[in-house]
């Protein structure tokens, strides 16, 4: 008999709450809130209660697989590594090594995300690694690295709990956020304003002081329109403009035609809701602001969060507690990807692929040439791919089949690689079309750290041993660098890792596992004395001066014709997580939202004819996908919400792969789609 | 208040009170037309969810009616009834929701008259109240 | 028992001959449901438990119902800091023996509770619309909650909660403190533990004070029935059939 109560961080959103996992004999039996965790505060979600559900799920990949006539068979490791040693050489030797592509993950640790990147710029010789942040905040990190120099979170979690002014738009916060949404409710008790800018109710615009609903696709034209109410009514803080920022005359020039009444009829905000909510921000001392999806999954994705930068700046908003621009990200680990390097353009830190410093830094730190080219997007993989110059990818821990945007042309671009290799934890419908399958350790199941969104990094502690003969992500990345015959993948272990990580980036220099096992710390933390940051640029920015990005706004790539007059727009909801391989196995979350749907404006249901439950073929231009109809007032009239857990009704069947040029962002949040009965 | 027309639950237990509206029906007694009667095997299978969640719906009062203490064709289910009820009008009452708008009592199945005399005092009990609050309130 | 560990205070559980660690008794952990969970995978000899009087309580509400063997638990009673009575509003805080700790005079009234008596009950429906309006159906109330036991939760019901409401709309937690009215223990976890701050503790309060105005009944006795499974004369009814 063994009980044991061990704490680790949630896999879930990035909010990074730590809690207890109990462990009976070797079976997760439950969740302990962690009641001195500084983040949790001892509280948790409804995913958070069940995290430990699936773990120990039948379903769990146990055992290495190889395709062989059409079926993935049972092998040994050693069959399967083998295998993916020969066809990855083979076609590296064939067609160079830029024919492969490796994806890295945002449910991966720190360590592991750095040892994958490791894995494809020193074994295999690509900058070609990339991960699923470029469907979610890719936007962020260009646009942000372009205002401010850094592309995170400009201030901490708990620092919601004293604003007095929150202003949420794209962000569902309280459904794809929950402690943070908590926070905010605290701050709503302690009589703070909040402001919802989104095309639909959420739970938290139902309780806001104002809730504003703009058309999807418009918010360049709000946010300029804001910051003109802002500058005409003498509401600008001029010493921050002054001192700290660049190029404010650009920005004038541009906002100056967004006049009220123009941006009432492209948004639908009426014009006194939009001066209130300006005054509102402008006139609080401590105004934060929160965003998410809503702002960067657009074609100008980057523009967007450049105009929201804007409007922090305009009113000096920005490097003071409980203020500032919060880009809350959606995966337990997408910041920390990001950091370790996950990006085709950039080496672990930010450093940048191509400057002859940076690489001459890494080549003398891992021993090896590297290429000094920036990679190839995520998105851009899938172009590739399909254009047959792609010829194989190796995954690790995502599910591109449901994730990613146009899924009848991913599907297709899938089929053409040579060879495709998926390391996860379940048989996710990619793992269902590659050649070799490697059964992984989830986060219960290993050491390691995951970076939350406000940059706290925060420890997984090893609570039970993976299922069947499958093994860590780390381990796995270790053999696979070893076999390729490349130095420097000799680690015992994730603080090895951790260690060297360290070593070549300046942000986490001051972290060791010693450390975060006692305290919360935030990066950048550059010595081992340093107590980590809490807010980002209180002096000056990360680049020195805060420059102002003059940025129009531009209609969506698709806009609504007479055949799609629809608006389509797509999301979260509290009980699913992302492409449901692991809500989907965790009955009571399966429980509450076991089914797809799509939410629809009563009028245009009425109009249509279509009642609440009814089933209805949703369809863009892309393809066609049956699910139930949730008839609600929830939603702008016009605009159709699914949420894109579902894989039998997925929502990026219909969704538009356009791209943001800068980012390589897709449009998930705006698309033309029509509505039938089914 | 003369246009408020209330929507009324009646709970009523399959061997007395539902037999005794039953009688009411046929012996031809006027009743107000507010009242929807729902049957059930005894009063005990009322639930206190259901009266907690007709009435957090907006529904403007629930009557739970059983056999005499006494006749309860399971012997005690009536007792557990009225053990419960005064504690879902405690419930009620504590969130701000009027008692009154819950009642207990007891038809038997003789008593056509009671169960009209119970149905008209409880509607214009709860025309008195007005319409349920939470009618407007949406979550 | 809580120990430090990793900067943290954690519950755990030492088999004889384990260090012990440094304990502390400085934050409430609801150990009672932890010991629920574990219970069944100590299946031979017994467990101490620190105890405050709230858990003294909740252990007799399950061993009366046959949950846990009352003969392999050892009380270790802690008597709890003025503080955390205060925070508790706690009026029996005293353990019927202390081990660890000074006993503490209790905190007999609860400011809310007296404030929302004396609202009208338009106002004070007001107050709780608007406190069960940030209810984000985390499940926290139950799941922490030590004397919340049975195997199929109403809560879980479709027919009382429909999936995906949220918030879940007002009476999921009037049905809720209906049903913990013969059983709360007034521990005050569900309070600590909801992220929204709904004053869960005093909703259960003002339901205990009526609970014993209508039948003089106090949960937490380990030999007194509820008076929800007597018959008006006081005789014990046999559990209650569940097809109906």
């Amino acid at each position: 008999m063994s009980v044991k109560h061990v704490l680790t961080t949630c896999p879930y959103c990035g909010t990074g709450c730590n809690f207890f996992l109990q462990v009976a004999d070797g079976r997760l039996v439950g969740v302990v809130p962690c009641k001195t965790d500084e983040i949790s505060l001892g509280r948790l979600c409804i995913k958070g209660y069940n995290a430990h559900a699936f773990v120990q799920h039948p379903d769990r990949l146990k055992h290495p697989m190889i395709r062989e006539g059409g079926q993935l068979k049972q092998v040994t490791w050693e069959q399967a590594m083998d295998r993916i040693v020969k066809e990855v050489t083979r076609i590296r030797e064939k067609f160079g090594p830029d024919s492969i592509a490796v994806l890295a993950s945002a449910k991966c640790t720190n360590e592991e995300n750095y040892l994958i990147q490791k894995l494809a710029r020193a074994a295999l010789g690509t900058n070609n690694v990339d991960h699923c942040a470029r469907l979610c905040h890719a936007s962020t990190v260009s646009g942000l690295l372009y205002s401010f120099g850094s592309g995170a979170m400009t201030n901490t979690i708990p620092e919601f709990d004293n604003a007095e002014c929150i202003l949420i738009t794209g962000s569902n916060t309280l459904e794809a956020h929950p402690m943070i949404g908590a926070r905010m409710l605290r701050a709503l008790d302690k009589g703070a304003k909040i402001i919802v800018v989104d095309p639909r109710e959420t739970p938290l615009s139902r309780i806001s002081h104002l809730s504003l609903h703009q058309r999807p696709g418009t918010d360049i034209s709000w946010i300029n329109g804001m910051i003109k109410i802002i500058i005409d009514e003498g509401l600008v803080n001029e010493e921050f403009v002054k001192q700290r920022t660049t190029a404010f005359d650009e920005l004038k020039e541009v906002v100056k035609d967004y006049t009220a009444e123009k941006v009432e009829a492209t948004t639908g905000i009426p014009r006194e809701k939009l001066v209130e909510a300006a005054r509102l921000y402008a006139k609080t001392e401590k105004a934060m602001i929160a965003y998410a999806m809503g702002i960067t999954q657009h074609s100008n994705g980057t523009n967007l969060v450049k105009a929201m930068a804007n409007l922090a700046m305009v009113t000096g908003h920005i490097g003071k507690e409980s203020t500032g621009l919060n880009p809350l990200r959606g995966q337990c680990n997408v910041q920390g990807a990001c950091d370790a390097g996950g990006l085709p353009n950039l080496f672990p830190g930010y450093q940048r692929v191509d400057d002859p410093e940076s690489k001459a830094k890494f080549e003398k730190a891992w021993g090896v040439q590297l290429p000094g080219n920036p990679g190839l997007t995520l998105t851009c993989a899938m172009k590739e791919a399909m254009a047959g110059k792609l010829k194989a990818m190796i995954i690790f821990g995502e599910n591109v089949m449901i994730s990613d945007p146009d899924l009848g042309h991913l599907e297709e671009a899938i089929e053409e690689l040579e060879f495709l290799a998926v390391v996860d934890i379940f048989p996710t419908e990619t793992a269902q079309k590659a050649h070799v399958v490697l059964p992984a350790g989830c986060y219960a199941e290993k050491d390691g750290t995951f970076t939350s969104t406000d940059r706290a990094i925060r420890l997984l502690r090893k609570a039970v041993d993976p299922p069947g003969e499958a093994r860590a992500d780390w381990v796995i990345a270790c053999d696979l660098g070893k076999r390729l015959g490349s130095p420097g993948f000799d680690f015992s272990s994730p603080a090895e890792v951790m260690a060297e990580m360290a070593s070549l980036t300046p942000q986490y220099a001051g972290i060791d596992f010693g450390r975060i096992d006692k305290q919360v710390l935030r990066w950048p933390c550059p010595t081992k004395e340093h107590q980590g940051t809490r807010i980002l640029h209180t002096q000056k920015f990360t680049k020195g001066l805060g420059v102002f990005a003059p940025v129009e706004h531009a209609p969506p790539m698709e806009e609504p014709s007479e055949e799609y007059p629809f608006i389509l727009t797509t999301g979260r909801n509290l009980f699913q997580y992302h492409t449901g391989t692991m809500t989907r196995r965790s009955p009571k979350l399966e429980r509450e939202a076991p089914e797809p749907y799509v939410e629809i404006n009563g009028s245009d249901a009425k109009r249509l004819g279509i009642n609440d439950g009814e089933r209805v073929a949703v369809s863009s231009k892309r393809g066609s996908i049956t699910l139930k109809a949730r008839v609600t007032d929830r939603i702008i009239l016009g605009s159709i919400f699914i949420p894109f857990h579902y894989a039998e009704a997925a929502a990026n069947r219909l969704t538009n792969a356009a791209l943001d040029p800068i980012s390589n962002i897709p449009e998930l949040k705006v698309c033309a789609a029509k509505v039938a009965k089914a | 208040m003369t246009d408020f027309r209330p929507t009324i639950l009646a709970f009523c237990c399959n061997w007395c009170s539902y037999a005794g509206a039953d009688l009411a029906g046929v012996s031809r007694l006027q009743m107000p037309p507010n009242v929807h009667v729902i049957r059930v095997m005894c009063s005990a299978s009322v639930k206190p969810e259901y009266v907690i969640k007709a009435l957090s719906q907006g529904i403007d009062g629930v009557l739970v009616l059983g056999c005499h203490i006494g006749d309860c064709h399971y012997m005690t289910g009536n007792h557990r009834t009225a053990k419960r009820m005064p504690l879902v009008q405690k419930v009620l009452k504590e969130t701000g929701i009027d008692e009154k708008r819950m009642k207990l009592d007891w038809v038997s199945a003789a008593e056509g008259e009671k169960f009209q005399k119970v149905i008209t005092d409880f509607v214009q009990d709860i025309q008195k109240l007005g319409p349920n609050p939470l009618r407007e309130v949406k979550f | 028992m809580m120990r430090e560990e990793h900067g943290n205070v954690a519950p755990a559980l030492i088999s004889k001959g384990e260090d012990v660690g440094e304990i502390r008794v400085d934050i409430p952990y609801q150990l009672i449901t932890i010991l629920e969970t574990i219970y069944s995978w100590v299946p031979k000899g017994k467990i101490a438990v620190i105890t405050r009087r709230c858990d003294e309580k909740a252990l007799a509400e399950l061993t009366k119902r046959n949950y846990i063997d009352e003969k392999r638990i050892i009380k270790i009673g802690l008597a709890c800091s003025k503080e955390q009575i205060a925070k508790c509003r706690c009026s029996d805080p005293v353990p019927s023996k202390v081990d660890i700790g000074e006993p503490n005079e209790p905190v007999p009234k609860d400011d809310l509770s007296e404030r929302l008596a004396k609202l009208s009950p338009e106002e004070r429906l007001k107050f709780w619309v608007k406190q069960f309006r940030k209810c984000n159906k985390c499940f926290a109330c139950t799941h922490n909650c030590p004397v919340c036991f049975c195997d199929d939760c109403v809560l879980e019901e479709r027919t009382f909660v429909p999936e995906q409401s949220i918030p879940p709309g007002l009476s999921f937690h009037m049905i809720r403190s209906y049903h913990m009215i013969d059983k709360c223990i007034e521990c005050g976890e569900c309070e600590r533990s909801c992220p929204a701050e709904i004053p869960l503790l005093t909703l259960r309060k003002m339901l205990a004070k009526d609970m014993k105005e209508v039948y003089g009944y106090v949960p937490g006795d380990p030999k007194a029935v509820s008076p929800l499974n007597t018959t008006l004369e006081g005789e014990t009814l046999e559990d209650e059939c569940d097809e109906c």
